[in-house]
């Protein structure tokens, strides 16, 4: 066994606590800057999970996909970010709609209601608890960041969790898809990053600012 | 032998308090670049107040003399509750972890009522503010607390160190992440730390245990520093207790006492450099801002119950 | 039977609070015969507790059977609840008694003095019908005059309109709970055929589920009017301030608790547990009440309407402890059922102390201020230390501190919560321990409002030229703080004393319990916590301490007067800010004269604070009912032919329905 396998067993076996955890302090941010580190630290963190399977499961095309979700999630897209946040110089502040109270009941409430559907399908599906329910918590969590936080800058971010939740529950499923759909998985969000980047520099050039509540004149 | 342990540690909290406050003061000193005083000044600074006379305002009462020394015995009888070198506290019970936050809060109720006989508005706004904080920071703070001892079904704190003793510390528990997490913000809401409140502040406009203490002096000021420092030390070593018990000691011997008090130390150490970093990494909250600091640990610990559920499936 | 001492004892009290005193008082106005009326009525109260002590040592009590004289079955039985609660009533009525004569000579006319006694003592006697009675009508007979005769006492204290306006509101509110209690007991009728309390809870066994469910919700609704849960408390802080300072003290110490007997008796005793929805209706019910009664007492400044509202809050916890018990004995666990009636009796039995400690420290305030306005005290416990002295041992036991009695109760409250954690039930698995959540909270806020109250009150300056000129209270009023002062203090240090008896009790009522073990650990444990307390305190008290007396620091500034304190007013408004959801006050700004915008002559600023239950359900239901009250007034035209016209009508319907009925 040996330390790696000490190590990638609790890995397998807490990571989703860790999880939690981010998209808590997620619904408390106040700051896009700190946003975007907990983006990171939930993608290293899944990454981790990733290279723990493969470990685990002796699958060696994981390896890549792991390697992939590190360079891309966790160097390059928050790298991105920052690069956007100092280039389009906005206000650092999140803007959201909720306070921070009401946010982070809201996020226990979508990881009770998670678990409470995990729950319900039992051992139907062979396949921890836990994990799948951290998957379900991150995807309704970034549905309710594309909601509730008014910056577009925001928006992304919300989206990317959700494609962290989504990815998340795949893997778990089914133990990592074919590589080829993994890098397809991976060119889609790059093209949407490209073209979000360059709508949020036309759209703050436009109207000197980014906040989308404001942006409402196209109505019926 | 038992008995003469546990009042041990209680002496330990209440005379080694002092010393921590000291050392986070020269933590935080050499973090801004300072040299810091000595970790001993509070000792002296308490024998200096222990001699000289005291000021009383003109419109004091008698509730006015009363109050530190009720801070000051209520103080010391939480301290009685937490197990330090052995899991077992001298004044240990079923459910006494409900016993000791209200042992807390009576402390300050009186201290309170002690800020609202100067008769300044000093007092009245330290009075307020804290009002504000502990009746918000006192929900977190027993849920936490419920979360644990429903996860170990035990109801007192040293059956909870029991329970943790016997477990593996790699067995990591959404209970007790969540449930630290909850404690910690608690315990900085409670003690009048950063970011909640700060300690050294000199302006008005900022202070909510400062204020309270405006009027004291003499005998009465070094009653209710001593009380706010035993009651820092009292929660470390209950977040110590609860969290990180490994190494206390099983039976009552002579070697196993010792290393279980050097264990302590360490771990003491350990929160006192992490709370000298917190206190100058971070910048104080808005007061209004403080009931979502107290709200998100409300929602964490109450987290931490429902989650109990599935743990103990 | 009524043999014995303790029989005799029994009619004593009775015959003196229904006939004897109201002789004396209207036979003659000399001061004499009102003194020995006081008198008799404690000798009374007193009789009263020897009974009720006597009744829980030894059953069966004494009974008394009044049928032959009344057209319907009256008659009272002492049993072991109707004993505890007995005991309740007696032991505070003695020191309110002795705090009343004083405070009602100095407040009233020698006409109007006699009148109070008389009332008064019907009051008792009142209260001590309804928790003797043992058949359905001297239940109902003793509510009924409850509510009459405090209405009564309320009215001699003035006639304002707006104060018939509150004094009706609540006889409305109270007719309302009374007729749910009577629907109560009548829907017992067609199965027990008498409504003799034995017949009733032998006739229980064998009905069907839906009845017992309707009759909870009966009693429930009939009995939280009375107790104030929320919304149906609209009355109490109508009522409690406007009455004199001891009837307030009876009222909310007394009257209230008669309410918690009611339901007591109705839920545990006759229907053994209701439905199994029954715990958390109840729980989310006394959630709602014990936070917005606590938030609404916070919010206010006038001291008995604080109370009024405290008292609120503290119904709220009473009934939480009766909810856990009725979630427990639903998912069959007598033990914590029994846990927590424990709890919600013995905090029964803490808040009619301590709440009447506070309205007698209320009444002593207006007595020697004329005021109880908390921004317009001050600095009272230099001039009335023994006054303060009691009511600081008051608000520190309702603040739940630990050493006083309010602690234990909830200590108990909190011990059940957490036993809950053991239930197989998922749902109330997990909604007892989450409600130590809410307590806390409750408990939090209730520390606060009471800093404030006693700290605005004795504390610091004067605020006013009557607290400049107080003067310490009359013996007679301070014997009664006393007491009740005592009692809180020995109740807190040494819980033992009445929590045995009621486990007793409790064992009665919850079949097949053995005795929570966690009473006799807190037993066990609080006198040793109060000796290291003390102990401490005397210890440093022994260090030598010198004091002068010096300027109050202030930044250097000369001269501070009493209005740069911090008043009642400001020190709420943090906690106002942060629920601010909760109060939403309509302010009012005003800038005259209107033209002038950056030179205002005056600005006056104007906030109300109507409760939202008040706007969201009472006032649409009010209106509703008083439109359709307009519409009905077209059937009367005043035109005869069209009576006529009514009255064939009703002939010709009739024999429709016969026609059909066939």
């Amino acid at each position: 066994m040996g330390l790696v396998g000490i190590a990638t067993e609790k890995i397998l076996s807490s990571f989703s606590v860790f999880l939690f955890l981010t998209i808590l302090l997620l619904a408390v941010a106040r700051r896009i800057s700190s946003s975007v580190l907990l983006f990171g630290l939930q993608s290293a963190i899944i990454a981790a999970e990733v290279l723990a399977t493969a470990f685990q499961e002796k699958l060696p095309e994981i390896y890549i996909v792991g390697a992939l979700v590190f360079v891309i999630k966790v160097v390059a897209i928050p790298r991105a970010f920052f690069l956007l946040t100092k280039r389009l110089k906005t206000v650092r502040d999140v803007k959201a709609s909720t306070t921070p109270t009401q946010s982070v009941f809201i996020v226990a409430a979508i990881i009770y209601l998670s678990y409470a559907a995990v729950h319900s399908y039992g051992g139907a599906v062979h396949v921890p608890d836990d994990p799948l329910a951290a998957a379900i918590s991150l995807i309704l969590t970034g549905a309710f960041l594309m909601v509730s936080r008014k910056k577009a800058l925001m928006q992304m971010l919300g989206l990317l969790v959700l494609e962290n939740g989504i990815f998340l529950a795949a893997l778990i499923t089914t133990f990592g898809m074919p590589l080829v759909i993994e890098i397809g998985i991976f060119f889609d969000i790059l093209m949407g990053l490209l073209l979000m980047g360059i709508f949020t520099f036309r759209i703050s050039d436009t109207f000197e600012h980014l906040d989308v509540s404001k942006l409402r004149r196209l109505r019926g | 032998m038992k008995i003469t342990l546990d009042i041990l540690q209680v002496l330990m909290l209440i005379l080694g308090a002092p010393l921590v406050h000291g050392i986070i003061a020269r933590l935080k000193a050499r973090l801004q670049r300072r040299r810091g005083a000595s970790i001993w000044r509070p000792y002296a600074e308490l024998f200096k107040l222990l001699r000289k006379e005291e000021l009383v305002p003109p419109t004091s009462s008698a509730v006015f003399r009363l109050a530190p020394i009720v801070l000051f015995g209520a103080t010391v009888c939480a301290a009685a509750f937490v197990p330090v070198v052995h899991a077992s506290a001298l004044l240990g019970s079923r459910g006494d972890f409900f016993l000791f936050v209200y042992m807390l809060v009576l402390g300050r109720f009186f201290l309170s009522l002690g800020a609202l006989d100067g008769g300044s508005a000093f007092g009245g706004m330290g009075a307020s503010r804290e009002a504000l904080v502990s009746s918000l920071a006192e929900a977190p703070f027993l849920l936490g607390l419920v979360a644990i001892a429903v996860l170990a079904t035990r109801a007192d704190i040293a059956g909870m160190v029991a329970w943790t003793l016997e477990q593996n510390i790699f067995n990591i528990s959404a209970v007790h992440i969540l449930a630290l997490t909850s404690l910690a913000m608690v315990i900085l809401a409670e003690t009048g730390r950063m970011p909640v409140d700060n300690p050294t502040t000199h302006l008005e406009l900022t202070m909510i245990h400062e204020g309270m203490v405006l009027e004291y002096s003499g005998r009465s000021l070094a009653l209710v520093e001593w009380a706010s420092a035993i009651k820092l030390h009292t929660m470390f070593a209950l977040l110590i207790a609860l969290f990180f018990p490994w190494g206390m000691a099983f039976s009552v011997s002579g070697w196993g006492v010792v290393v279980a008090l050097l264990l302590y130390c360490a771990k003491t150490a350990v929160l006192m450099i992490l709370l000298s970093v917190i206190e100058s990494a971070v910048a104080k909250l808005r007061m209004y801002l403080v009931p979502d600091f107290l709200g998100v640990a409300s929602a964490l610990s109450a987290l931490a119950v429902i989650f109990t559920m599935w743990v103990k499936r | 039977m009524l043999t014995g001492p303790i029989g005799a004892a029994f009619v004593f009290l009775l015959a003196v609070l229904s006939v004897l005193v109201p002789l004396i008082l209207i036979a003659s106005r000399a001061e004499g015969a009102r003194r020995l009326a006081v008198a008799l009525i404690v000798t009374a109260s007193f009789a009263g507790c020897v009974v009720a002590v006597s009744s829980f040592l030894r059953q069966p009590g004494p009974v008394l059977d009044l049928s032959r004289a009344t057209p319907f079955p009256f008659s009272l039985a002492v049993d072991r609840l109707s004993a505890f609660f007995l005991l309740l009533v007696c032991a505070v009525a003695i020191p309110v008694t002795i705090f009343a004569a004083p405070y009602f000579d100095l407040h009233y006319s020698e006409r109007r003095r006699n009148w109070t006694w008389g009332f008064f003592s019907m009051f008792l006697l009142s209260m001590i019908v309804v928790v003797t009675a043992a058949t359905g009508f001297a239940f109902l007979v003793g509510w009924e005059l409850m509510t009459l005769v405090s209405a009564g006492l309320i009215l001699i204290e003035g006639d304002s309109t707006e104060r018939r306006h509150n004094v009706f509101i609540y006889l409305l509110m109270m007719h309302v709970g009374a007729a749910a209690v009577a629907a109560c007991f009548f829907l017992f009728l067609p199965y027990s055929h008498s409504l003799d309390f034995g017949a009733i809870r032998a006739a229980c066994l064998g009905m069907p589920g839906g009845i017992r469910a309707a009759i909870f919700l009966a009693a429930f609704v009939g009995f939280g009017a009375k107790a104030g849960l929320i919304p149906m408390h609209l009355w109490l802080p109508r009522a409690h301030p406007i009455a004199p300072s001891p009837v307030s003290a009876l009222m909310s110490g007394i009257m209230l608790k008669t309410a918690v007997y009611g339901f007591v008796r109705f839920a545990f005793d006759f229907l053994a547990g209701g439905p199994w929805w029954s715990g958390y209706v109840v729980l989310v019910v006394a959630a709602v009440t014990g936070l917005l009664g606590i938030l609404y007492a916070i919010a206010e400044n006038d001291l008995k309407r604080l109370l009024a509202y405290s008292s609120v809050e503290n119904i709220g916890i009473i009934f939480l402890g009766l909810g856990t018990s009725l979630m427990f004995l639903a998912h069959g666990a007598p033990l914590g059922a029994a846990l927590a009636l424990v709890a919600a009796l013995f905090h029964a039995f803490n808040h009619a102390l301590f709440k009447s400690l506070l309205f007698l420290g209320a009444g002593a305030i207006s007595n020697s201020t004329d005021s109880v306005n908390l921004n317009e005290l001050g600095g009272l416990q230099r001039r009335m230390p023994f006054t303060g002295a009691a009511v600081l041992i008051g608000c520190c036991s309702i603040a739940g501190l630990p050493l006083f009695n309010g602690f234990v109760g909830e200590w108990l409250t909190f011990r059940s919560f957490l036993a809950g954690s053991t239930l197989i039930n998922t749902k109330a698995q997990i909604i007892l321990p989450l409600m130590v959540g809410i307590l806390a909270l409750i408990g939090g806020l209730a520390a606060a409002c009471f800093v404030k109250t006693f700290g605005m009150a004795f504390l610091g300056r004067p605020r006013s030229t009557g607290s400049e000129q107080a003067e310490e209270a009359p013996i007679g009023m301070r014997v009664g703080l006393a007491l009740l002062s005592a009692g809180c203090l020995a109740i807190g240090i040494l819980p033992g004393l009445l929590l045995r008896p009621l486990v007793t009790l409790v064992q009665v009522l919850v079949p097949g319990a053995g005795v929570p073990e966690e009473t006799l650990s807190i037993a066990r444990i609080i006198p040793w916590t109060a000796a290291i307390v003390l102990g401490t305190g005397a210890l440093v008290a022994l260090f030598k301490r010198r004091e002068r007396i010096a300027r109050t620091w202030a930044c250097g500034l000369p001269g501070l007067t009493s209005r740069m304190q911090y008043t009642s007013t400001v020190f709420s408004k943090p906690i106002r800010f942060v629920f601010a959801r909760v109060y939403r006050p309509d302010r009012k700004v005003e800038e005259l004269p209107a033209d002038q915008h950056y030179f205002p002559v005056s600005i006056s600023y104007r906030s109300v604070r109507t409760t939202s239950y008040e706007r969201a359900l009472y006032r649409p239901f009010v209106d509703g009912v008083v439109s359709l009250a307009y519409r009905l007034r077209r059937l009367q035209t005043g035109n005869i032919q069209v009576y006529l016209l009514y009255i064939f009508l009703a002939l010709v319907s009739l024999l429709t329905f016969l026609r059909f009925q066939r």
